[in-house]
Parts: C-alpha cells; sequence; structure tokens
C-alpha cells in the first residue's frame, strides 16, 4: 500500500523524529536449526503441485519454463526517503542503497524491489531473515517498519522465449523492452489476482504472489502456457 | 459425397483467389454442396445458386445474400456440426469455407423455404407497423408471456448450444505506439510508414488476407498490378519485429483513452473445432498511443419497391464475388446506380461472360469515363431512370423502369418492364465511422462526398482513406502515408516527413464525376401504398414505416430509430442507417445535418461469450483462496463453503453422517473435550508507528489507549454513519506493534478503509498498514481439555490461567514451532489461538491432532463455529450486521467508548437523531416454544400473527440454529424495542402458511457469567 505524500502540509508536518526508536515485537518465525532430521517440515504455498514430480515427469521441450523458489526469507520494508536515519540504516546493513521507483538491486544473495514510494521488498535466504531483520532494525531510527512474509507469498520464475506471451496473457501492464527493461519492478493486475514482476534478463522474468492465491496462478499459468509448452522445473 | 465435381452453376472457370486445387464440401440446411478453400461460406452458396438463405423478422419474406462483407444483414447463419460446437450470428458473408462445414439458416419456423410466417407477413403485413410490438403486444400484460414465445420464435437469430464448448478462447494484452485499423490501401500505407519509424505498429483487418478492396481490383500501383503492391507490403510488415499484424481481426471496439478490443478468429476457418491445443478465438486488448482509422466504406443501397426480394445485392459486392471468388450470383443483371463506381460491377459481369440486361443510371447526363467503358461492350444505358420496382418471390425474375425528375423525388416517365435474375444497386458510399463513433465523436456531414465522415475526436485518432470520404485509390495511398508518418512522429517516432515512403503513384486513375444524391426510389404510388421499400433488412424497417414514425410525431432521428428499430439488427444497421435518415430528414422537410445521425456503439460486429469470457471461465473463472491446511481437510472429508474466495471447510461429516449428525458431533466434542478450526483466513493485518496506537483508537468504536502489551482487545469498526461494518480482536504485540484481526470477507476492505483514513484524514500519523493474512496460519484450539493438549505441545509457554489470562497473547514453540498464540474465544469455551508462520502451518496442525487423539480432538468447519458462537451471543459482521446497526442495536454499547480524547470514525453517525431514537430494531435473543423447530434465517417477526396482509413487519432473524449442547434451537434476530420485550413472544409467519413462536431472551444461551472462558 502506497502512503502519498498527497497533502501538502504533510511535508511540514514531517518533522522527522529521526531519533526515535519504534518499539516492535521481532519474532523468529523459522524453527532454529535442530538435529539433521528433526527440523519441522516446511511447505511452500506450491508444495502441493508437487512441482518436482513434474519436472521429472514432464516435456523437455517448450516455451516457457517455470520454477518456484520457495521458501526464501521475505522482509517487507516500510519508511521515507526523506528519513535518513532510514535510508542510511538500510545501506549500512546491506551494502547498497534502496533502489527508486519500479527498480531492483541484486547484490549476492539478496535483492530488493522498489514496490511502491515508501515500500520494498527484500528477499533473502530464508534462514537470514530474522538476523537481517534486527540488524536493520538496530541501524535504523524514525519511522520505518519491517515485516515479515516470509509464509504469506512465494516466488515463481517464468523464463523461455514465449514466457512474455504466457505475462501478456495475464497482465494489462506493458511488458516491451522499450517500457519493461531489465531490472524492473512493476506491482501490477495478473489475471484476477495481483504479482510482482520483475524482468531478471531478457527472457526471464519474476512473479512474486500471495500464498492463499498461489494454487490458482499456478493453474492459470499451467493454461496460459499451454499452447507453448511449460517445462517445469523442480 | 464427393461433390467437390458436381457443377457449381455460378462458378468461372478461371479466375479469383480462391485455391481449385483445394476442392471441399459443405452442409448447407442438411443439403451438401461444392466449394474451394479460399470461398467465403457467402461466396460458395452463390456459387452453387443458393437464393434463399432466411427469412426476414417481421414479415417472414426469403432473403438472399446482398453484400460481401461484415454489412451483411440477411446471411446471418447458425453454424455447427455438433450441439456442442454451435455458434449463432455467423454472417456467411465473414465464414471462410472449410471443408465439412455445417451451417443452417435460423429465421424460419418451421422452415426456410416454406414459412408459416410467411402466411401471418402476407396477411397481417399491414398490421404490423412499426411500433406494433408496443401498440399491441404490451396488453393486457398477463397475456405477454404468450406473445414473448411467439415473437422470439419468431424472430431468432439464432441459438446457443446447450453443451459445453469444448474450444479454447483467450484474450491477451498489447501496447502499441500506432495502431492501423483496416488492411486495404490507406491502412497497409499507414503501417508501413509508421512501421519504417520504428514505432510498434499493430495492423488488424477483419479478412483473412491483407488488402481490402485491392484484392479485387485491376488498378495499377506503381505499374504493377495492385495485388503485387498489397504482397509488396505485406511482405516487408512481416519482417519487421516491431509490427504485429493480426489477419482475421475484427476490431470491434474502440473505448476511451485509445484502448481497442479486436476479436481474433484464429481457426474458424480450419474446422468445427480448433486443432487440439490451438486457441479458438482470441480477443486483444491493445492500448495504442496513436490509432489510424483506416476502415474503409461500405456502399448503400438504394431502397425501391421489393429490394429484399433474392437477387437485390449490392453492386460492389457483384464486383467483389466475380473478382476475387470467381462467382457470378446470376445469369442476366440489371444494375442501377448514382454515381459512377457502380458500373465495375456491370463490366465485371459483363468480362465474365453473362449477360447484363441494363445499367440503368439515375442521373440525367452521366458523362463519366465508365458510360464510354459500358458502350464499348455494348450495354443498354437508360440514362435518368430509376428501377422503380423488383418482380419475384424467391428470386428476381425482372425489374420495372422508370424515367425520374432530376431530384429523384418523383417518377416522370412510363414504366418499362426488364427480364433479369439480378439486380445490383450502387448509391453511393458510407464512410465505416462506427469505431469513431464507440468514442463519443459525432459523425459530420459532408455535402461534397454525400456522407458523414468522422467528426471532432477527443482521442488520439486519425483517419485515412474511404472513412474520410476518400474513395480515389491515390487519395488513400496518400493519406494513409501522411497519417502513418504523422502518428509515428506524434508517438515519438521518426521525423514528420515525407521521405520515409515514397507515396505509390496509381496510373491512369480516372476522374470520378458527380453522384446524384438519392436515398429513397420514387414509385408511381405514394410510400405507404407502393410495395414495401426496405430500409433495415435485418429489423424490416420500410421507407413507408421511417415516414409514419415521422408522422406520429417522432421528430429526434434517435426516437425514430427505436421506435421502427432501425439499426437494432446485429448488423446494427450497417447499410440502411444513412438511407434512413435521409428519408426521416427529407418526411420532416429538413436536411440531412439538420437531422444528424445516429451513432454506433461497441461492438462493431457480434463476438462470441467465449471470446468475451475468454480463460475466465471453468476452474478459472474466480481465484480461489486455499489456506496451508487445505489438502488436510480435503482428505478428511471436509465439506467446503465460499467464504469470500476463500475455500474454509463447513463441516467434516463422517460415513454416514447427516450434515446436523455432523454438527451437533462437532459441537458436543468441542464442548466436552476439545475442537480445532482453521481460522487462518481471518483478516490480519500489522500495524506497526509510533502512533499506530492512536490511530486504532481513531478507527474503533472503543478505547485502545490503555491496552497493555502482551495484550488482546475486542473491536468494533463502524463506517462515519455508524453502522457497524466489522469487528475482530487486535492485539498489542509491543507499544508501537499491533496485530488486528478484521473478518475473512472484511479483510481487504478493512485495510482500504485504514488506508483511506490514513492518505486523506490523517497521513500526519506516523503508522504502518500490512496485510500478513496470508503470513500467518492460525489453528483455533478450543474447549475444556485445549490447555491439557496445548501444553503437550509447547514447553516454553506458561499456560496456567494464572499466567495466561483470558485475552492475553504469548510467544512461544508451538510443535517445535515459533508461535503466538492468543487466548481469545469466540466460542466461550477456553480457547487458544496458535499463529504460526504458514509454511509451517500444516506441520503443526499434524502434530497437534497427533497429541489430540486421547482427548478426542475434533476438526470442525464454519458452520459448527457459527452455532458455538451464536450460543454465546456473539454476532457476525455481515450476517448479523447488514450496515443499518448501531453498536446500540447490537446491545454493543460497553464497546463504545466516547470519553476518547479525539473523536472515532462513526461517533456522530450514531448519534444522529434516527439513530438514537426509541424503538429501534435491536438484535434478540429467540427462543422458540417448539424447541425443535428452527425458524429460517430471514423470517420476518410480527407481534399478531392473524393481522391482515400486509402485516406489520418488526424485524428478520439473523441466525438461527438447532444447539446439540443445549438441546434446542436458538436464533437471533432484530426486533423493534427488542431489549425491552424480553419475555415476550414473536411470531414468524412461514411461506407455508405456518407460523413459528418464540420468546424473546437474551442472546446469551449459554454460561451468561462466562464461567467456561475463564478458567
Amino acid at each position: 500500500m502506497s502512503n502519498l505524500n498527497i497533502n501538502p502540509q504533510d511535508s511540514a508536518v514531517t518533522d522527522l523524529d529521526t531519533a526515535f526508536k519504534p518499539d516492535c515485537a521481532q519474532m523468529r518465525q523459522t524453527p532454529v536449526q535442530a538435529e539433521a532430521g528433526q527440523a519441522p517440515r516446511a511447505e511452500s504455498p506450491l508444495y502441493h503441485a508437487d512441482l518436482a514430480s513434474m519436472a521429472a515427469k514432464g516435456p523437455l521441450e517448450g516455451g516457457v519454463q517455470l520454477q518456484e523458489l520457495s521458501l526464501l526469507g521475505h522482509l517487507v520494508i516500510r519508511g521515507s526517503l526523506d528519513n535518513p536515519a532510514f535510508v542510511d540504516g538500510f545501506a549500512q546493513v546491506m551494502g547498497f542503497a534502496l533502489p527508486g521507483k519500479l527498480a531492483s538491486v541484486e547484490q549476492g544473495d539478496a535483492s530488493v524491489r522498489w514496490i511502491a514510494p515508501d515500500e520494498w521488498l527484500l528477499v533473502v535466504p530464508g534462514n537470514e531473515a530474522f538476523e537481517l531483520e534486527g540488524r536493520l532494525r538496530e541501524l535504523m531510527a524514525g519511522h520505518f517498519s519491517i515485516v515479515n512474509v516470509s509464509g504469506g507469498q512465494t516466488i515463481l520464475q517464468l523464463s523461455g522465449p514465449d514466457a512474455v506471451k504466457v505475462l501478456k496473457k495475464s497482465t494489462g501492464y506493458d511488458l516491451h523492452d522499450r517500457n519493461f527493461p531489465v531490472g524492473k519492478v512493476v506491482t501490477t493486475t495478473f489475471a484476477k489476482t495481483q504479482a510482482v514482476i520483475r524482468r531478471l534478463d531478457a527472457q526471464q522474468w519474476e512473479l512474486v504472489i500471495r500464498r492463499s492465491f498461489a494454487d490458482y496462478v499456478w493453474l492459470w499459468l499451467q493454461d496460459a502456457s499451454a499452447e507453448y509448452g511449460l517445462i517445469v522445473r523442480g | 459425397m464427393t461433390s467437390s465435381n458436381h457443377v457449381q452453376p455460378n462458378r468461372l472457370q478461371n479466375g479469383g483467389r480462391i485455391d481449385r486445387s483445394q476442392p471441399v464440401t459443405f452442409e448447407y440446411n442438411n443439403k451438401t454442396y461444392p466449394g474451394f478453400v479460399g470461398d467465403t461460406l457467402a461466396s460458395a452458396m452463390l456459387a452453387n445458386g443458393i437464393d434463399v438463405v432466411g427469412r426476414s423478422f417481421k414479415y417472414s419474406r426469403p432473403r438472399g445474400i446482398i453484400a460481401a462483407g461484415a454489412d451483411e444483414p440477411n446471411a446471418v447463419l447458425q453454424l455447427g456440426a455438433t450441439e456442442a460446437t454451435q455458434v449463432p450470428n455467423v454472417r456467411a458473408t465473414q465464414q471462410e469455407l472449410f471443408h465439412g462445414l455445417v451451417a443452417k439458416s435460423t429465421n424460419g419456423w418451421p422452415s426456410t423455404d416454406n414459412d408459416l410466417m410467411s402466411y401471418v407477413g402476407k396477411v397481417g403485413g399491414r398490421m404490423m407497423p412499426p411500433g406494433f410490438y408496443y401498440k399491441t403486444f404490451m396488453y393486457p400484460q398477463s397475456l405477454w408471456d404468450t406473445y414473448e414465445g411467439f415473437i422470439r420464435k419468431a424472430a431468432g437469430l439464432g441459438r446457443s448450444p446447450v453443451e459445453n464448448d469444448p474450444d479454447i478462447y483467450d484474450q491477451i494484452n498489447h501496447h502499441c505506439d500506432v495502431m492501423v485499423v483496416g488492411a486495404g490501401p490507406a491502412g497497409l500505407s499507414a503501417a508501413l510508414a509508421a512501421a519504417r519509424t520504428g514505432a510498434r505498429v499493430i495492423l488488424a483487418d477483419e479478412q483473412a488476407e491483407f488488402g481490402g478492396m485491392l484484392l479485387h481490383s485491376d488498378e495499377l500501383i506503381d505499374g504493377q498490378p495492385a495485388q503485387q503492391w498489397v504482397s509488396r507490403v505485406v511482405g516487408e510488415l512481416v519482417g519487421l519485429e516491431n509490427v504485429t499484424l493480426l489477419p482475421r481481426s475484427t476490431v470491434n471496439g474502440y473505448h476511451d483513452h485509445n484502448f481497442l478490443t479486436i476479436h481474433e478468429r484464429r481457426t474458424d476457418h480450419l474446422g468445427d473445432l480448433a486443432p487440439k491445443g490451438q486457441v479458438r478465438q482470441r480477443m486483444h486488448r491493445v492500448r495504442a498511443a496513436w490509432v489510424v482509422l483506416a476502415s474503409g466504406a461500405i456502399e448503400r443501397p438504394l431502397v425501391y419497391a421489393n429490394n429484399d426480394v433474392p437477387g437485390c445485392m449490392l453492386a460492389s459486392a457483384v464486383s467483389t464475388y466475380i473478382k476475387r471468388y470467381a462467382v457470378v450470383p446470376g445469369n442476366q443483371l440489371v444494375l442501377m446506380t448514382t454515381n459512377d463506381q457502380g458500373y465495375q460491377a456491370a463490366l465485371d459481369w459483363h468480362d465474365a461472360g453473362r449477360k447484363v440486361v441494363a445499367i440503368v443510371d439515375t442521373r440525367a447526363e452521366p458523362t463519366g469515363a465508365c458510360v464510354l467503358e459500358a458502350q464499348r461492350r455494348g450495354i443498354e444505358l437508360i440514362k435518368g431512370s430509376a428501377v422503380i420496382e423488383a418482380k419475384g418471390s424467391k428470386r428476381v425474375n425482372g425489374v420495372s423502369v422508370a424515367a425520374i425528375n432530376a431530384s429523384g423525388e418523383r417518377v416522370t416517365g412510363n414504366i418499362r418492364s426488364l427480364f433479369c435474375d439480378t439486380l445490383a444497386s450502387a448509391g453511393g458510399w458510407s464512410p465505416a465511422v462506427h469505431l469513431s463513433c464507440h468514442t463519443g465523436s459525432r459523425p459530420e456531414w459532408r455535402e461534397d462526398v454525400q456522407a458523414f465522415v468522422p467528426g471532432k475526436t477527443v482521442q488520439k485518432q486519425l483517419t485515412a482513406g474511404a472513412i474520410n470520404g476518400s474513395y480515389r485509390l491515390s487519395a488513400c495511398l496518400e493519406e494513409g502515408v501522411r497519417q502513418g508518418v504523422l502518428a509515428a512522429a506524434n508517438a515519438g517516432f521518426g521525423q514528420q516527413s515525407d521521405d520515409i515512403v515514397e507515396i505509390p503513384s496509381v496510373d491512369g486513375e480516372v476522374e470520378q464525376t458527380a453522384p446524384m444524391a438519392l436515398f429513397h426510389v420514387p414509385h408511381t404510388k405514394p410510400t405507404s401504398r407502393a410495395p414495401k421499400q426496405f430500409v433495415d433488412y435485418q429489423t424490416d424497417v420500410t421507407a413507408a414505416g421511417i415516414e409514419l414514425a415521422t408522422r406520429e410525431g417522432f421528430e429526434s432521428i434517435e426516437h425514430v430509430k427505436r421506435y421502427t428499430a432501425m439499426g437494432f439488427g446485429t448488423d446494427q444497421g450497417k447499410l440502411g442507417n444513412i438511407n434512413g435518415m435521409a428519408i426521416a430528414a427529407k418526411s420532416m422537410n429538413k436536411s440531412i445535418p439538420e437531422t444528424g445521425t445516429t451513432i454506433f456503439r461497441p461492438n462493431y460486429t457480434p463476438i462470441t461469450f467465449g471470446a468475451i469470457a475468454g480463460r475466465n471461465c471453468g476452474e478459472l473463472f474466480d481465484p480461489k483462496r486455499y489456506s496451508a491446511m487445505h489438502r488436510w481437510h480435503v482428505e478428511n472429508g471436509a465439506k467446503f463453503e465460499d467464504v469470500g474466495q476463500w475455500k474454509r471447510p463447513w463441516y467434516f461429516p463422517k460415513p454416514g453422517e447427516s450434515m446436523q449428525d455432523a454438527l451437533n458431533r462437532e459441537c458436543l466434542a468441542t464442548r466436552e473435550s476439545v475442537g480445532i478450526l482453521d481460522a487462518s483466513t481471518l483478516g490480519k493485518i500489522d500495524i506497526q508507528g509510533k502512533d499506530a496506537r492512536e490511530f486504532l483508537g481513531r478507527v474503533y468504536t472503543n478505547a485502545w489507549a490503555k491496552l497493555g502489551v502482551g495484550k488482546c482487545r475486542y473491536g468494533l469498526m463502524c463506517g462515519e454513519d455508524g453502522m457497524v461494518f466489522d469487528d475482530g480482536v487486535t492485539a498489542c504485540l509491543a507499544e508501537n506493534h499491533f496485530v488486528m484481526t478484521t473478518t475473512t470477507g472484511g479483510a481487504a476492505r478493512v485495510l482500504e478503509w485504514l488506508e483511506l483514513y490514513h492518505q486523506t484524514e490523517w497521513p500526519e500519523l506516523e503508522v504502518y498498514f500490512n496485510t500478513v493474512t496470508d503470513q500467518w496460519s492460525t489453528l483455533t484450539i478450543s474447549g475444556p481439555n485445549s490447555r491439557k493438549l496445548l501444553s503437550e505441545l509447547t514447553d516454553d509457554i506458561d499456560l496456567s490461567g494464572d499466567n495466561f489470562k483470558f485475552m492475553d497473547w504469548r510467544e512461544g514453540t508451538v510443535a517445535g514451532v515459533p508461535a503466538r498464540v492468543f487466548r481469545i474465544s469466540f466460542t466461550g469455551e477456553l480457547s487458544f489461538e496458535v499463529n504460526v508462520q504458514s509454511n509451517y502451518g500444516m506441520q503443526v496442525w499434524e502434530k497437534v491432532f497427533e497429541a489430540g487423539k486421547k482427548y478426542n480432538l475434533t476438526p470442525y468447519g464454519t458452520e459448527t463455529m457459527h452455532i458455538l458462537r451464536a450460543e454465546k451471543g456473539f454476532i457476525i459482521a455481515g450476517q448479523d450486521t447488514d450496515g443499518s446497526v448501531t453498536p446500540m442495536d447490537l446491545g454493543m454499547g460497553w464497546c463504545v467508548a466516547n470519553n476518547k480524547p479525539f473523536s472515532y470514525i462513526g461517533k456522530r453517525g450514531m448519534a444522529r437523531e434516527d439513530c438514537v431514537k426509541p424503538n429501534r430494531k435491536q438484535l434478540v435473543g429467540l427462543k422458540t416454544k417448539d424447541p425443535q423447530k428452527v425458524i429460517p434465517e430471514g423470517s420476518q417477526a410480527v407481534a399478531d400473527p392473524n393481522q391482515p396482509i400486509p402485516m406489520t413487519m418488526l424485524g428478520h432473524v439473523t441466525s438461527s440454529y438447532y444447539s446439540a449442547c443445549l438441546g434446542h434451537s436458538i436464533a437471533m434476530g432484530f426486533v423493534r424495542g427488542g431489549l425491552d420485550k424480553m419475555g415476550e413472544s414473536v411470531y414468524y409467519p412461514q411461506a407455508d402458511g405456518s407460523v413459528i413462536e418464540a420468546e424473546i431472551c437474551s442472546p446469551i444461551f449459554l454460561d451468561p457469567k462466562g464461567e467456561r472462558q475463564n478458567v
């Protein structure tokens, strides 16, 4: 949700108390790794689709490839670019700055997507989210929020020469090179749900989708790519 | 039948663009006929000499093919070899022929050739003037059902299949810089010019081949046959990656913001069913920076007596059939024309080796080059005359020709009869302004071309070619190039210069002489007495009918249209509208511009429902949302209930159990031991920020200032009007951190509500909202044994009643997974809501069941949840509220704090005079006199069951169940002044005449002191 500064008085009001440290309840949400084999089973939003078996059985040729990047750490970061304690805190922890409008940054295992003028999505390996949130909270100040949504969404990668056609069937946003260069991120409608779409490469795209809609999106993508041939990667 | 060798009586030996190496057969009205790939269904029907293709709507007159394109009003057929593949509303002129095509005529009852209605038509014709249906069938109303069935049966233009369509229809989105509509000479040159700038270009044309009229033209472009120019341009466009070519694609809608909808028929030309895996039809949804309309023009037929007899055709259509399909649709032609272009049909007919009886030119002294051409071929030319009447019934067998005066208003000479079987008429051209009209633009009349052309537009739209009234090929090509260059430049591509595409030259183009404006051919009798002169074939509107409408006082052309039904057919009056307006204008002594024109709406031609629905059907009709434990519910036999888009377990029947059996068992097990509910679907909103607490105080009716960390509180949310719209429990996670729960169906609405108020009213409050509905799986463990059960799964949460009180929450580990546990209760029992990250929801759920076996842990669904909460008198927002009840009406005044320093939403609303007046409807409990009787929800309360209808309604039942725990039925409902009527009886009359009596009581049926949950 964007928090547009549409009230002209707002900037006057934004007498940022950058020293304020919000008192929030950060919580470790994944089990601390127990002895091997003892860890509770985690099920990604598309666990039930058993993509690994589909990949083993499925066709090896086709114009579209699909893969779920499951069980990653997803942190929704909210804050104002006018708040240096927020902006600098992020840069200090991550080693790179928050991306600007509709842009993304990827470095090592971490990637961050601009979602809205006051919102970013940071994705890291699943077992790093808690510690990372802690360090961000430590170094950030003023008005900001961090929400761990690792269980609430998942990532699909769609690639291949016909991937863009599948996307064109699914969203009204303009996906042409001129409008959607590599690295761009857009949150938009996707069939009858929504997705955060990021272009990873000329023929490679990433969708961040909500958990409860994952099955619908999975059915939709299978259907939309049927005429081109869908290769599932486990 | 191998009938490809059968004689096609009207097929020429040579010529045309059909593929003679691919003979096919098709079926029309249960007879098999031969044709070729490259034919349309219409050209194949004409080749086989099929005259009658349907019966007219009102008078049931035999009708034949008139046109060769989208303007065809009569040959609207039903296609489909099987029940599942039935397609209505197919214009034979636009359907490509394929082997095995099965077509039927639609509007003939009982059959096209022998039509019962024709007797009604002949006898009753005079009894069915315009407005007939309004005047006759409206009264008496009781007979409407009878009338309607008769009218529908008689008027049908096809039927829907009763089986599911096996084919795939889908939709795709596009963006482009220049969208070119129509691939005739203007469209092709526009597309090429724009494409060469590097702009993204989409070119769409409704025909299978690009080229438009050039496909049957003899003209030379750049010294070559026009068809070669077409091939060259199309060849270049195909090779450009910035160009998308859409043949067989009708641009059917031109909407706001240069958004266009295009209906592509991808496999309709291949067979009855799409080849396996292929999409039959695709709707392209195009957002264009600039649009060039090059949609051409439609020839106007002339309006004369009996102008609907099969064999009466458009002159241009005759040429098209001869040149493009090698079909001469008759033997002896009479051509009537008001202009030079019309002659071409007669020249083509003659050159095909068949007889042209005469050319009847309505102009007194035609002088164009065409006259010489006709004379050179020895064709008789009758000048200053008109065909005033056609003869014949199922086929033209002659015409009456007479001299007319210069203005075309009266017959001045004697009638001369000619024998012929085909009468072509050429009344000039009407630019296809339809798409321009879709955008709200009103067409403007141009006297010099005697036509309406696109008027002022608010869209980024250009026009080129015949749509502008530019009918000369050289003008079409030039406008195409210029507008293509301009559109691209406007979109930011190329320089606006001429050298990007050289304007092709047209050799030996002849100057056209002035046409005559003739919209209604006179007859010796007055219009009202003359044989019918049809203006709109599909809706059977005649010149006399239009004159009658104006005499009856309909002056606005829009009223004339509605009164006569002119233009209301599936063809939207493409042929007849201009003639009709001109006739109305003349009848009212007004000019055409004074009278104006009706405009067109999407769609240009009918679209299948399949293409409109796309893939949003079947499993994909609407998203189905699932919790992380859904698989378990399915495996354990749950019946599901739709709650918004969520699939929630409704109840879990065991083999042999009825629904009520299952509910009784689930309720008792929960109250006696322990039950579990998947509550993951409840909306959850994470709220962080310095002002989070203040914000809560403003959106909830109750107080939040003092809620401590580790505590939860129930809250009511009202609209500005003071009416309850959602409720839920919010927990204080930390001083600046809360998590709010909402109803399942209200989650998105509540989040939007919070954002709306934050962004528009209180942007100064430092708070962020994020949905975490999908993030947490919620397991509600409820019942006297819930503590024991949970204690087996956690070793780091002190569950004792002293240290973990009702409305507290604790963080810890459940079944090895980090969890937030809320001690809140919607059942009135000791109850814990365990929230774990959703990836672990299933794992924890399974572990709870492993440990719960010895407590007879029972899964329950939404229905048992409803019963258990109703036993406690807890409301469900949306079931017990309907946007018209205040907290006080619900007896929940305790949940309203009017002493908060800042106001809250709804405070003023609920203090309105009407909201505080006595005797409002209030929520109460209802105990039936017969304890086994469950009052149907929605039943209306009355004080006196014997009062005559209309009875005085006191309220209605909102929730009603059988309570196994209490051994009797329970209900909640609204009763006027109910809170002051405890112990009184109210009555609920039922549809079957019975009456259920109930006593008004407290809605808290069970454990009014709350002892069960406070243990």
